[in-house]
């Protein structure tokens, strides 16, 4: 269970959003919307504590999670905006590393799956820079699978993938809530999925 | 009490009533000072009426650690209490230590010349002073290197105080190197190897150079201040 | 246990990135060798000399090739996001800091074990001499890596001053090479003295350089 009391947040003197609550029990989606540079990307990194909120609290199962980061973040995955597989490792190794970071247990027959699922299996040991846009995006969600934690904070998620994809990772969304996940994204798209409340941060901001 | 140096508001009201004490104080020193040093002290039996250049480079000497010092314990406050006064503080207090580390090397460079014969020794105390009036000026200037100026702040402030290891270099750097220079001549209190003569009017310049650099200091943070005021 | 595994992968990543740049590595090394060959040329081919001021320009020359590498340190990795991505994980800054340090030392600083004997030799170094520059470069280079560190992690959202970096690297290693380079020309009394006060260092470095470092990424982190 996430919970945010009042958050704001200032960027030198400009207010980016105020007073804004949310509470994501187990089972739940939280869509995140707004137009561009609203500050979406901004309240997400206020939620994974690498932006700190200049009044309010956010508390993971009762407990601030300021006192318990590590706590909160054995519960967290967090895809962000950005690449943050590195270019020069091949995609495997990028997976490799991912695995042994957060001591992942997913099998490896599972893993030829997703391979299989997302169409990344024949650029297994390409390097990450020939890549195109939308396969390192995907590359970048596999992260869902391999940290196994209860709760997904995404950052635009849909970007660049194309339909099959998209449809691939609503399945994964439904599935992840049926197993009492959590979910919180941003992004410009609203899928169909249950379970889903929509947060315009438009009516947060102060312009 | 401690507030006077940590809250920009009771900064600016006592900088307000010692202002004019100050300015007294220090018109006074200097006027004396300088007729101590240029009329009534004698002549050093080695080093002639050159000895008198060390009235300007002793003051501007200590006044240049001595702000070193003061930036580097308000770099602590403002990092580790979240003080925003520390910043200003080291923003405006950084060219006048940059000024006075020059005097130091103009006025040593004078003295330099007629004493040892040549401008400039690669001398281990000049070398660093050199190193010290180099750290101000990127002090001053890395701070404007950054888009957002809260950062450039900050990191400037964890900049001075990694840097200030350099500081007992300065300082010790005559004991540990043999060289030119002579050893510092007031460190000792106990027993000074300078005649009294020589000491007063050093004390009335060194007072009155102090008064001063506080002066310009106050009218520096003070501008900081409003400047400041005026952006938020 | 999961720490433990988490260092392990960050230092098997590095190594896998080195290898793959391992080019990069290769141009410091010939800089360095380069960096002498000019000061041949520059100084002329007196022997004398260069036995003289040799120690000098090899300890010049590693803290110039120590500039180069300032940007592998965190820039990158803070672009990126990987930074987070490892503190998610469950490590500190500091900790992170800390493999840093130690990967890129393996990888930017060690391979000059090689470098230096040829160079000591090319200058007329003698052997004795040799194995002093050797130890004085064991404790000194990790100071070295950690300037790199501080002032890498410094100009992590400096974006109009690069040439800052070096500045910083250079004015903060003074301490460094004053007592690197007196060793050679110290009096044998004075020799163990001389390196007990660098070892002195380099433990004052690696103490200071995690918490440095972790609050500098720390701050560009909030700021970014």
């Amino acid at each position: 269970m996430l919970l945010a009391n009042n958050l704001s947040f200032k960027r030198g003197r400009k207010e980016i959003f105020q007073e804004m609550s949310i509470s994501l029990p187990p089972k739940k989606i939280i869509h995140l919307k707004g137009r561009n540079g609203i500050g979406k990307t901004t309240f997400i990194k206020v939620l994974v504590n690498m932006l700190f909120p200049t009044t309010g609290e956010i508390y993971w199962n009762g407990k601030n999670i300021k006192k318990n980061l590590y706590e909160f973040f054995a519960n967290l995955t967090y895809i962000m905006d950005i690449q943050t597989s590195k270019s020069e490792l091949t995609v495997n190794e990028n997976i490799r590393f991912w695995m042994k970071l957060f001591s992942s247990n997913i099998k490896s027959k599972q893993l030829e799956g997703i391979f299989d699922l997302l169409s990344l299996d024949k650029y297994k040991n390409t390097q990450v820079n020939f890549l195109s846009k939308g396969e390192i995006r995907k590359l970048e969600l596999f992260r869902l699978v391999i940290e196994q934690k209860k709760l997904w904070i995404l950052d635009e998620p849909y970007v660049g993938l194309d339909e099959s994809t998209y449809e691939l990772i609503n399945g994964t969304f439904r599935n992840h809530i049926e197993n009492n996940g959590m979910i919180f994204f941003s992004s410009h798209h609203r899928p169909e999925l249950q379970n889903m409340d929509t947060i315009n941060l438009e009516n947060y901001a102060n312009n | 009490m401690i507030k006077i140096f940590i809250n920009p508001g009771e900064f600016s009201r006592f900088a307000d009533i010692i202002f004019k004490p100050l300015l007294i104080v220090s018109i006074l020193a200097l006027f004396f000072g300088l007729i101590f040093a240029l009329y009534l002290s004698p002549d050093d039996y080695q080093q002639g009426s050159t000895v008198r250049i060390m009235y300007v480079h002793v003051p501007s000497a200590w006044l240049a650690i001595l702000t070193f010092f003061i930036m580097t314990i308000y770099s602590i406050v403002a990092l580790a209490f979240k003080i925003p006064f520390g910043f200003i503080v080291n923003s405006a207090v950084a060219p006048i230590g940059a000024t006075f580390t020059f005097i130091c090397l103009f006025t040593g460079s004078l003295w330099g010349k007629p004493m040892w014969g040549t401008w400039w020794v690669w001398d281990a105390r000049l070398t660093s002073v050199a190193v010290l009036f180099i750290i101000y000026l990127i002090i001053i200037f890395f701070r404007r290197s950054f888009s957002n100026i809260d950062v450039g702040e900050k990191i400037t402030a964890i900049f001075i105080i990694v840097s200030s290891i350099n500081l007992p270099i300065i300082k010790f750097s005559v004991d540990w190197w043999n060289t030119l220079h002579q050893p510092a001549s007031i460190s000792k209190f106990s027993s000074p190897s300078i005649d009294s003569s020589f000491m007063m009017p050093l004390i009335t310049m060194t007072i009155s150079f102090t008064c001063v650099g506080l002066l310009i200091a106050i009218i520096r943070i003070k501008g900081e201040i409003l400047d400041r005021k005026d952006k938020i | 246990m999961q720490t433990i595994n988490s260092i392990l992968a960050i230092f098997y990543k590095e190594c896998k990135i080195a290898f793959r740049i391992f080019y990069d590595v290769l141009t410091i090394i010939l800089f360095f060798l380069l960096g002498i060959f000019i000061f041949v040329f520059s100084v002329g081919p007196n022997k004398e000399i260069f036995s003289q001021i040799g120690v000098g320009i090899i300890w010049a020359l590693l803290l110039l090739s120590t500039n180069l590498s300032i940007k592998r340190f965190y820039q990158d990795d803070y672009n990126d996001g990987n930074i987070f991505l490892l503190h998610m994980s469950g490590l500190s800054f500091e900790l992170i800091v800390l493999i840093k340090l130690i990967a890129l030392w393996f990888f930017f600083q060690l391979p000059f074990i090689i470098v230096i004997p040829i160079a000591c030799l090319i200058l007329g170094i003698g052997t004795e001499d040799i194995y002093l520059i050797l130890i004085t470069f064991f404790l000194g280079s990790p100071v070295l890596t950690s300037l790199a560190s501080i002032s890498g992690s410094m100009n992590l959202l400096n974006n109009k001053n690069f040439a800052v970096g070096s500045v910083i690297i250079m004015v903060l290693s003074i301490p460094l090479i004053i007592f690197s380079t007196g060793i050679i020309n110290a009096p044998p009394e004075l020799i163990k003295p001389q390196l007990g006060i660098l070892g002195g260092i380099l433990l004052f470095f690696l103490a200071l350089t995690p918490w440095v470092s972790a609050g500098c990424i720390k701050i560009a982190l909030k700021y970014n």
